[in-house]
């Protein structure tokens, strides 16, 4: 393998593939960032065994040759020395070359590197894209559906499965689910008619692939397209892929979980509800579960309250627009309350109660893709 | 060793049995392979899993040269996950490791293998928790479990897996092989008894380090015969010199069992079984010194001093206080 490339470039790449590389790998190869060339380019590997992120530098771009003399060729080299070297290299090209002996040269100025790398056959090889399984989502909207839902995926591992998000397409439907089994949120968006064809189920990607992908993802308008193999999920924007391993196991159906009628509904400002939550929780920490009580007044008012004997007691009250049906008591967690609030964007927020007991669905107001399902405490 | 063929060679009905299935594609998701030290599980094992991984494999039999294969070799494969003890023992973390990557989908298929060398030395914490996941199964999951304790193993535990017992090594088949090789008769016993498979066997008849610790064996011994005096002395000037450290220890003590097993072997007239054949005459000198009664308690202060040995009883002490027992 040989090439001279631009250093800035590589830098780059190599940033990008390190976010991937974890120094506490089971397979010593993993310590290792994989480097392929071959005639259209240089492309850069690094994994986890969990994610992998390959970095490709196109071998020239908008008529800008970013990479010449490429022969073909891959190596594994160590991750802990290759990008300090690159780094601090002296001039602004780099060339690269290796051997036989999985020996790589690096020649820059005057300095000269040899380096002890594996072969890149030892590397896992990751799985080759698709295209007939694939879809393209706009960067911003993949964030927001990341943010909607990764926030409710279980943190413990008693059951692995929750501890991912639920990825389903049918009918051109998008649907994500996340859930601990005390809350719920989902999200639904329409893709454009071309998918109408493409179903997807029981896809079910780790919570920490897309807290990861999240920052991964830059905000910008270009859009981002997400296929799936048989054991992988792949994120492909121009120049990076994003793979993750998937959850192993079937997703709990949660569609029946979701009441369809409601004895108490309320519309409220979504800040103001918030807030008061927000400030209520301040006593209710102490306590075990973070509960706060809430309870419908006369005149459109809500009582949101908290008691703890040891610390004190609080009461708030929101003026809220609109409560119609049953009167209600019903406690609930607090910061779940919380966590489902702040994702949403909208002014107003509608709530649907049936009962003390039974579940209860946050809605923004005018907006049909976002549902959340919080379990009531029982509490004397 | 390399093929399954090789290996039937030491462990023929495990390794039938373990083809067979292969062949027929019934692979249980467990299997517990015990025997003793140097019978082959490891190699078993990791043959067992390039069997399940390898891309070009014909008759249950793997090509050994797919990537697959190379790489089960450098331990570089990804779905293959080998849990050594961590320390003295297998700890719980490692075993929640393990269970997190079985709730992912497997790196680049869905086939998955777990290996798990010295099980006896998982924690009972750690044992517990592989039993949640060795009774719920995810399909295309195996697990072999490789031990020389058989009995500290979970009962729970070895009702979930297909056992494999690794028949103990045969030391006449060793013994022929190295003297078809040219080594001589009362040699070729000797390192078939006190080695563990073939290639060590060979390694020790080049080994200067081992033929001076035999001879330091029948030193000792003449010496304990003739004045007791000195044998405290010898003991602390030449046998601690060449026997430096707990291996070599254990393995120095073992050799004079193997000394005193002889003895008894000659005075019930057993003298096929004998293992310092080169030593005839001063086996039987000894039998002048030491009676069979005599014998049977040396043996049993050399297992108490392997004993105290494992639990970091200093080595000069043990020594010291083995010769005196073993002076009559």
């Amino acid at each position: 393998m040989k090439f001279v490339i631009q250093r800035d470039l590589l830098i780059e790449s190599i940033q990008h593939v390190m976010k991937a590389i974890s120094s506490r790998v089971t397979i010593p190869i993993l310590t290792g960032i994989k480097i392929e060339a071959n005639s259209s380019g240089i492309k850069l590997t690094g994994s986890d065994s969990d994610i992998s992120i390959e970095s490709f530098i196109p071998k020239e771009e908008d008529g800008i040759i970013n990479i010449e003399e490429i022969e073909q060729g891959s190596i594994v080299v160590q991750a802990k020395y290759f990008p300090d070297i690159i780094r601090k290299l002296p001039l602004n090209t780099v060339e690269i070359k290796t051997d036989d002996q999985f020996q790589m040269t690096i020649l820059s100025g005057g300095s000269e590197f040899h380096l002890n790398g594996q072969d890149a056959a030892e590397y896992p090889q990751l799985p080759v894209l698709r295209t007939e399984n694939s879809f393209d989502l706009k960067n911003d909207l993949l964030k927001d559906l990341i943010r909607q839902t990764v926030f409710a995926v279980s943190t413990v591992e008693t059951r692995p499965i929750l501890t991912g998000v639920n990825m389903q397409i049918n009918n051109a439907e998008l649907n994500l689910v996340a859930t601990d089994s005390h809350r719920l949120a989902t999200v639904t968006v329409q893709l454009p008619d071309d998918y109408l064809n493409l179903s997807f189920n029981n896809i079910v990607i780790p919570g920490k692939t897309l807290v990861e992908l999240n920052k991964i993802i830059e905000d910008n308008e270009n859009s981002i397209s997400i296929s799936v193999t048989e054991n992988q999920i792949l994120f492909q924007t121009e120049h990076l892929n994003f793979l993750s391993r998937l959850l192993d196991g079937n997703y709990p159906e949660t569609s029946r979980l979701i009441p369809d009628q409601s004895k108490t509904e309320v519309l409220t400002k979504t800040k103001s509800l918030l807030q008061a939550i927000d400030r209520a929780s301040l006593l209710a920490k102490e306590n075990r579960n973070n509960v706060v009580k809430l309870e419908t007044k006369a005149n459109n008012v809500l009582e949101i309250s908290s008691n703890t004997p040891e610390v004190g007691q609080v009461t708030e009250e929101v003026i809220t627009e609109q409560i119609d049906g049953e009167e209600l008591k019903i406690s609930f967690s607090a910061k779940y309350m919380m966590d489902a609030l702040k994702i949403i964007q909208e002014d107003y927020v509608r709530i649907n109660f049936t009962g003390a007991m039974r579940p209860f669905i946050i809605k923004p107001a005018e907006n049909e893709q976002i549902l959340q399902l919080i379990t009531p405490v029982r509490t004397f | 060793m390399k093929t399954w063929d090789a290996l039937s060679e030491i462990q023929p009905i495990a390794v039938n049995m373990l083809k067979q299935m292969i062949i027929k594609q019934r692979v249980a998701h467990a299997y517990l392979i015990y025997g003793d030290k140097g019978t082959g599980k490891a190699m078993l094992g990791l043959m067992l899993a390039k069997s399940l991984f390898c891309q070009n494999k014909h008759g249950g039999e793997p090509c050994l040269a797919c990537v697959n294969c190379r790489r089960i070799d450098s331990g570089n494969h990804p779905d293959l996950h080998w849990i050594r003890p961590d320390g003295a023992s297998i700890k719980k973390e490692q075993i929640a490791h393990l269970q997190k990557e079985f709730t992912y989908t497997g790196l680049e298929s869905n086939q998955k293998v777990y290996l798990i060398t010295q099980a006896d030395l998982m924690t009972t914490n750690a044992a517990n928790r592989l039993l949640k996941f060795l009774e719920e199964p995810s399909q295309q999951t195996t697990a072999i479990l490789l031990t020389e304790n058989y009995q500290s193993i979970l009962d729970t535990i070895k009702s979930r897996c297909q056992i494999i017992s690794l028949k103990p090594l045969v030391t006449q088949r060793v013994q022929t092989r190295l003297e078809s090789e040219g080594i001589s008769k009362e040699n070729a016993r000797l390192f078939a008894s006190v080695s563990q498979n073939l290639d060590q066997a060979r390694a020790l008849n080049q080994d200067e380090w081992f033929a001076q610790a035999r001879k330091l064996v029948v030193q000792l011994v003449g010496i304990l015969q003739a004045n007791h005096g000195e044998a405290l002395l010898f003991i602390q000037k030449q046998w601690l010199q060449h026997f430096s450290d707990r291996e070599q220890q254990n393995f120095g003590l073992d050799l004079i069992l193997y000394w005193f097993k002889d003895l008894i072997y000659l005075d019930i007239d057993q003298k096929d079984s004998l293992v310092f054949i080169a030593y005839y005459e001063e086996l039987e000198k000894c039998l002048w010194h030491w009676s069979r009664a005599d014998a049977t308690k040396v043996i049993y202060a050399i297992m108490d001093a392997k004993r105290n040995l494992n639990y970091n009883v200093h080595p000069t002490l043990v020594m010291e206080q083995l010769t005196l027992q073993m002076q009559r």
